[in-house]
């Protein structure tokens, strides 16, 4: 048995971190808990963890938010942006929201170990039973989505968010 | 002047460390980025080394394989080790203090944090 805390609350509060201190913007959640980033616009990087629980975590966004966000933390125009800018920027967001999500959640003597990110390069898999979905947005209102899938991280989420 | 590694696969948590660095007044140190724990071994011998900024999760050699190389060298025994990583925990840190890490931060980092665990580094 692992002692944690809220699961759902532990997610919003490591994204709501991350992104306040990383790229300067406030996170919500999304007023529609229907809506879908369109398919043709989604980027997104997935990481594993290997300890205390096995699962995937994966952050989805628009390419044009990815975009926004880069500009933002390296401080240059669009047209200056690059693509390897932009991976790396979705792979740190989503390191450092696993670290934090990880640490909120855990009992603070819970070692935990998790993978290197890595960028997705087929569509985002479909939702299943074992996979919980934060739908979030900027203050800007441009949608970010989280994913946790495996059944070992699910069973940690006593409130039924998803 | 010196002389400060930073060590961490990302572009962009170097970025971060950089931008940290200005801010709390070390804008002048000369800084060497490395993508990985072998390719900061390899700059800390090769030159003399003030500080060593690293992240624990990289390819090739993790950061917790460098603080034990970086430990066991007779050249680079004292050299201060900061860890900046998304992996810490109180109990990570314990392990990683015990190692030899200076501190350990988690990220994501920000001046103050910084401020705080060079304050040693910056009387000097």
């Amino acid at each position: 048995m692992i002692e944690h805390k809220p699961l759902y609350q532990a997610m919003i509060t490591a994204v709501s971190q991350t992104l306040e201190n990383m790229v300067f913007m406030e996170v919500m959640e999304h007023f529609d808990r229907t809506y879908e980033i369109p398919a043709e616009e989604l980027v997104w990087t997935s990481l594993l963890i290997n300890d205390p629980v096995q699962g995937e975590i994966r952050l989805a966004m628009s390419n044009n938010l990815l975009k926004k966000l880069t500009g933002n933390v390296f401080g240059i125009d669009p047209e200056d942006i690059t693509q390897p800018q932009m991976d790396d920027i979705l792979n740190e967001l989503l390191n450092t929201i696993v670290g934090l999500f990880l640490t909120n959640l855990l009992a603070d003597n819970q070692e935990y170990k998790m993978g290197l990110p890595e960028l997705g390069e087929e569509p985002l898999p479909e939702v299943d039973a074992d996979t919980i979905v934060w739908k979030l947005m900027t203050s800007d209102e441009d949608p970010l989505q989280i994913y946790a899938s495996g059944a070992s991280i699910v069973a940690l989420n006593d409130n039924n968010n998803n | 002047m010196k002389r400060i590694i930073i060590a961490d696969d990302s572009t962009t948590a170097r970025m971060f460390i950089k931008r940290c660095l200005q801010i709390i007044g070390l804008g002048d140190v000369e800084i060497i980025e490395a993508e990985h724990g072998k390719e900061a071994l390899t700059a800390a011998k090769a030159q003399e080394v003030d500080l060593l900024l690293t992240d624990l999760n990289m390819p090739v050699m993790d950061g917790e394989t460098l603080i034990k190389w970086v430990k066991a060298s007779p050249k680079l025994g004292d050299l201060p080790v900061v860890v900046i990583t998304s992996a810490g925990n109180p109990a990570k840190e314990a392990q990683l203090l015990e190692l030899g890490a200076h501190r350990v931060l988690n990220k994501p980092v920000s001046p103050p944090m910084m401020m705080d665990a060079l304050a040693d580094f910056l009387d000097d």
